[in-house]
């Protein structure tokens, strides 16, 4: 087994990795007051996220795309369908260990930096013995490096988002959720924190499901993209990203498929009139 | 630091200001038995200080019992008020029960609460105790309610979604976000606690900076009267600024970002 996990971590993802993420026609609906009609916001929706894979969800805002997230988390009932999680592969870890990026930090402003990272592995069971370590690499893998005993209000809003990035991480997941973790920074600190991320993915790669209204920063990231639209809310198109990495934001292929998907975006817009 | 130094001149300044306007009224009234001078109060506060009271004790006797009666019933409305609060907080329908009952509790004039109180429970310790419980706890629970209902729903679906345990998300999120709540209720209950406690004092109880007040103004001794107000009012100021004031300043330096951690 321990051969596998070298392989799975050095080479690029196989053309179809083991699924660790399926989602298969999963329906949402929020009751209406008034005895009228459910609201419907997840219709037989599907998705399917493999060992490794950087899958991105794209669609305007209030298309349910951060419900979708929740349902997968846990933390969110839905009314039919299937929802699976399983571990990464020769792993073995049961249940799956799932981490959540929030669009903000979310952090506990009364702990130091390092007591909220310890917060989650607390949470994990994750021995004591291993906290000092996994706090001081996963920090240094966000650039954090030394904020140990800061806390979060002495930082910067893309400092903090770093910490919730690293939060995220210390727990080794099997699974990382997250929900437009860049849409509340400035451009620049964005366009940083989206090139670190890159670099993190290459070394730890869980499975990651990426929920953003940004096409750009859906192309710069993913693997694949599934493209939303809203009313009802499903899935309208699929997209394999077939650009090597490491990938630029200035690439001229970037540019090239962000372009397209954005006119199938206004056509599809177009036609519901 | 220098900003704490001059806060803790210019406070000095309006204290002396103060002491100054008093000895400008005495020495135009000159009539010691309405209002005497700083003076004759400060060598008042040493022959109060210096020897036995009343009955013989001591004026330390007096102190201590009034700080030992203060702290047992702000200790009771305190935990009165946190459950019932709490109760109140996360539980709709007990909400809207109390909601009929706690208006009630919280018009009640104090006066006649302790009047009742006296009446009820003659010169007996329990009077205080009760007046102070039935007239605080309203006030506590209510704060505390509030600080429950204000949860940020946010924090606790993050710890949902990373499997927080009950222990730990009550150590680390609900109980946080509940301090402040604590913080602003024990200030206040701590404030209506002494002001009740001194009533019931004056009133029914025997011993104590109250009873006191009332002896000394039965002799109609205005110097020792205010002699003993001065002592009454300086010893709750140490307990708000020594105590509370420091302990809250520990818990919640979180708060105040140092600008050195800023990149």
């Amino acid at each position: 087994m321990p051969s596998d996990q070298a392989i799975v971590r050095d080479v690029r993802a196989p053309a179809t990795p083991a699924a660790v993420i399926t989602v298969e026609k999963l329906t949402k609906r929020f009751p209406s007051p008034g005895g009228l009609a459910p609201f419907v916001v997840i219709e037989e929706m599907s998705v399917k996220v493999g060992d490794g894979e950087f899958v991105s969800i794209v669609g305007p805002s209030g298309c349910g795309k951060s419900t979708l997230l929740n349902v997968i988390a846990g933390i969110e009932t839905y009314d039919s369908g299937t929802v699976t999680l399983s571990p990464k592969p020769g792993r073995g870890q049961t249940p799956p260990r799932v981490a959540y990026v929030f669009q903000t930090p979310r952090l506990l402003n009364w702990l130091t930096v390092r007591q909220n990272i310890e917060f989650v592995l607390e949470a994990q069971n994750i021995p004591r013995e291993r906290w000092t370590g996994l706090v001081s690499e996963h920090l240094r893998l966000v650039g954090l490096a030394g904020q140990e005993d800061n806390y979060p209000l002495n930082l910067s809003g893309g400092m903090q988002q770093r910490v919730a990035i690293a939060r995220a991480l210390a727990i080794e997941p099997d699974i990382l959720l997250m929900d437009e973790p860049f849409s509340h920074l400035d451009a620049i600190t964005a366009r940083k924190l989206r090139a670190d991320l890159m670099a993190i993915m290459n070394r730890a790669r869980p499975a990651i499901l990426f929920v953003t209204h940004d096409l750009a920063e859906a192309v710069l990231l993913s693997d694949h993209i599934y493209m939303m639209e809203t009313k009802p809310a499903r899935i309208f198109k699929q997209v394999v990203v077939d650009i090597a990495r490491p990938r630029s934001p200035e690439d001229e292929r970037v540019f090239a498929l962000e372009r397209e998907l954005m006119r199938e975006f206004f056509s599809v817009l177009e036609t519901k009139g | 630091m220098t900003t704490g130094l001059r806060i803790f001149s210019l406070r000095t300044a309006s204290l002396l200001l103060l002491v100054f306007l008093w000895w400008v009224g005495a020495t135009l009234i000159h009539d010691p038995e309405i209002l005497p001078g700083p003076l004759a109060v400060a060598r008042d506060i040493a022959g109060i200080l210096t020897s036995p009271g009343p009955e013989g004790e001591s004026a330390w006797f007096d102190i201590g019992i009034t700080l030992a009666r203060i702290v047992v019933a702000f200790f009771a409305a305190m935990l009165a008020g946190i459950g019932l609060g709490l109760a109140m907080g996360l539980n709709r329908g007990f909400d809207r029960w109390m909601q009929a009952i706690i208006p009630a509790l919280l018009t009640l004039p104090t006066i006649l609460m302790v009047f009742l109180a006296v009446m009820w429970f003659g010169f007996s310790e329990g009077g205080g105790l009760v007046a102070v419980v039935v007239l605080v706890t309203p006030y506590v629970a209510v704060n505390i309610a509030e600080g429950a209902r204000a949860m940020d729903k946010s924090l606790i679906d993050m710890a949902a979604t990373f499997k927080a345990g009950r222990g730990l998300r009550l150590r680390r999120i609900y109980l946080p976000q509940l301090l402040p709540y604590i913080f602003s209720a024990f200030r206040y209950a701590f404030g209506m606690t002494w002001k009740i406690v001194a009533l019931a004092e004056t009133f029914g109880l025997k011993f104590g900076i109250g009873y006191m007040f009332s002896f000394w103004f039965n002799q109609f001794d205005m110097g020792r009267v205010l002699a003993w107000i001065i002592l009454f009012v300086v010893l709750m100021l140490i307990l708000e600024h020594g105590v509370f004031a420091r302990l809250e300043a520990s818990v919640f330096r979180w708060r105040a970002p140092a600008a050195a951690g800023r990149v």
